[in-house]
């Protein structure tokens, strides 16, 4: 086994690949380039059937390609809204907002009563920026694809989406300078009570409760625009295994590997000391009964949506929506810009 | 390390030398001699220099597919792509101000202080030591102190001014892509200075202090001596730093990357952040080769001139 550090796992990755030295199995969230060029063998060979069926069912849909499932989940996190319990009191605002109009009315409350707190935190950087955009297009009914799988980048949901989240930083209701401030400079604001509202992953529970001085807060759905569902944004890792013309033997040793990974209980402890959130049912009930907190979560986590990571273009369009995020700060046309992306990525 | 590798085989040779049976052997001992001798530093520039430069040359030529495989020659169509990105012209914009400006500023920022430090006074040694700080500092550590310093809510620059009682509230002192390029020149100014200061100043202390005396026997000011003695004879020393500090900041990556990632959209990427963007977030290999490709010719052409330049002059003294 060998343990690449997340920033270089990419590079480690495409030179053992390209000087023919793959690894047999792979832990890493993309899989669509590897299947692109035929380097993957489908997961199904390596997987014994009483392993399989604990998956989620919609956690395996998304490592479908064209019928075939290549890779296995491995974990998951997902985000929700994190609100600071004392500033939105002390503020005057009484509901914690679960529509765009309260979030924004929640802001201006905010912004009235300390001009020195960040109402709404916002990441629009270049290391997660497309989070941003699924925030707000999947909580207006857009997404980045229809349901056959067409890209909609420059849907009329989308601009809208975008239009919102740039009209509340332009209106000051928000962090400074999103497009530099990454989350974790976020999650430090909201620990420190700099920041009032903020949309993140479960580990921040545990940030704010290292801190010296935690912070009253609570957790709630990600708000909706109004009469649109609220979704949340997962975030799934997979395991992948390259096609070596493998002999039956060696793929057998895969097959127990994975049967030993997966096993219920080893597999939840795992989970729970990662703090990410399981990506097999019998592993999310167990975490379930052992932390009611975490409850919630798994009930997030199984209703997430998740980035169209199946798809080749993925990568130019997850780029191409954070700089379309970038320009619309520097007063760019949300309509245009995303016109033009569309027409980029879909030809 | 290269000089002590050859220090073993050279006692050797000397034992073996005299050893050679007839003449015609010896004599073909010495014409292969010198390339012995050279073949080490040969070999690891080879391996070190010469074979990565290939392969870039060669990525930027071919289709690379997202998980580093060739796909064949493609017609330069990843230098056409690049060219043709809006992108590119604000990249190569920010990378030749950015070059200009630290290059420009901190060798005339360095060549003042090295005349001070040129100086006898109390401390001296000290102040020597202080200007190589920012030298000897990692640029990560370097960029993450600035970036500390200016930071809207918790940076020190605004603590100190509060504290002095100059401003009030916290200012934002980063509110545009504008302000945070100037920041990165202004910590590129700082942490190139040092190297122009001792280069300038290895050229000083090596000018003969009877120029100046006799200068002054003949009632030359301050400024005729600094123009006429000083300039002319540390210029060497001036013309190196400066052609190193072209390739050096040209190529410099960690300030621009820890302060704003090239953010927002391109404003503060020079060509070497973009070509990283690209070939590690983008996953387009091809063209980040590419990019590579046309900053290694810049530079190419940017030092010929320099070589062609200090070699006509080498001639003339002859």
């Amino acid at each position: 086994m060998e343990v690449v550090s997340w920033n270089d796992i990419y590079t480690v990755v495409n030179t053992r690949v390209s000087n023919n030295a793959a690894p047999d199995i792979l832990n890493i969230d993309t899989f669509a380039d590897y299947v692109g060029d035929d380097l993957l063998r489908p997961i199904k060979d390596f997987v014994s059937d009483e392993t399989y069926a604990k998956f989620y069912p919609a956690f395996i849909e998304q490592s479908n390609i064209d019928g075939t499932i290549w890779a296995i989940p491995d974990l998951a996190s997902a985000r929700a809204m994190y609100y600071n319990k004392d500033i939105l009191e002390a503020s005057g605002v009484d509901k914690v907002p679960t529509t765009w109009a309260e979030l924004k009315d929640a802001c201006q409350k905010i912004k009235a009563a300390n001009p020195d707190v960040y109402p709404w935190g916002v990441d629009m950087t270049t290391d997660e920026g497309q989070a941003c955009f699924a925030y707000y297009s999947w909580n207006n009914g857009g997404d980045f694809t229809d349901a056959s799988g067409n890209w909609t980048l420059n849907s009329a949901e989308n601009v809208e989406a975008v239009e919102y989240i740039v009209g509340l930083v332009k209106d000051g209701l928000t962090n400074n300078d999103p497009a530099t401030q990454t989350r974790y400079d976020l999650q430090e604001l909201f620990a420190t009570g700099k920041v009032a509202m903020m949309i993140g992953p479960n580990q921040i529970s545990n940030y704010v409760a290292g801190k010296e001085n935690p912070i009253n807060f609570g957790i709630a759905s990600i708000p909706a625009n109004e009469g649109k569902e609220t979704a949340s944004v997962g975030v799934m890792d997979r395991f992948m295994v390259f096609d070596k013309d493998d002999t039956d033997d060696k793929v057998d040793a895969i097959k127990t590997f994975f049967d030993f990974f997966y096993e219920d209980t080893r597999y939840s402890e795992w989970v729970i000391m990662e703090t990410f959130l399981p990506a097999t049912s019998t592993g999310g009930e167990i975490m379930a009964a052992a932390d009611p907190d975490a409850a919630s979560w798994i009930d997030i986590v199984g209703s997430a949506k998740f980035y169209p990571t199946a798809k080749a273009e993925w990568a130019d369009v997850k780029q191409g929506v954070i700089n379309v995020e970038q320009q619309a700060l520097l007063g760019g046309n949300v309509q245009e810009l995303l016109d033009t992306l569309q027409s980029q990525i879909a030809g | 390390m290269s000089t002590k590798t050859p220090a073993a085989p050279a006692q050797q040779q000397a034992q073996a030398a005299p050893r050679l049976p007839n003449p015609g052997s010896r004599k073909l001992f010495r014409a292969i001699e010198p390339y012995i001798w050279i073949a080490p530093s040969i070999i690891l520039m080879a391996i070190f220099i010469v074979t990565p430069i290939v392969k870039v040359f060669q990525l930027s030529m071919n289709k690379v597919t997202r998980a580093g495989k060739l796909k064949g020659f493609n017609n330069f169509e990843n230098f056409t792509s690049v060219i043709k990105d809006p992108a590119f012209a604000v990249v190569l914009k920010n990378t030749i101000l950015w070059t200009i400006a630290v290059v420009v500023i901190s060798t005339v920022l360095g060549f003042i202080l090295a005349l001070i430090l040129n100086n006898e006074f109390k401390g001296r040694k000290i102040a020597r030591a202080i200007v190589v700080f920012p030298w000897a500092t990692t640029l990560v550590i370097q960029a993450s102190a600035w970036k500390f310093i200016v930071n809207t809510d918790y940076g020190t620059l605004n603590a100190l001014l509060k504290s002095l009682g100059i401003i009030d509230a916290s200012v934002n002192w980063t509110p545009n892509p504008t302000a945070w390029f100037t920041w990165e020149i202004a910590c590129g100014i700082f942490v190139t200075i040092p190297f122009v200061c001792f280069c300038v100043l290895s050229g000083l202390q090596s000018i003969d202090a009877s120029y100046y005396e006799a200068a002054t026997v003949d009632g030359a000011g301050y400024f005729q001596k600094l123009f006429k003695i000083t300039l002319p004879l540390v210029k060497s020393s001036l013309t190196v730093s400066t052609v190193l500090n072209i390739i050096y900041v040209f190529n410099s990556f960690p300030i621009i990357w820890t302060m704003t990632k090239g953010d927002p959209a391109n404003r503060t990427d020079t060509l070497v952040t973009y070509l990283y963007k690209l070939a590690f977030y983008n996953g387009k290999q091809g063209e980040a080769s590419a990019v590579s490709v046309i900053g290694f010719l810049i530079l190419l052409i940017c030092a010929s001139v320099y070589m062609v330049y200090t070699l006509r002059k080498g001639d003339e003294d002859l």
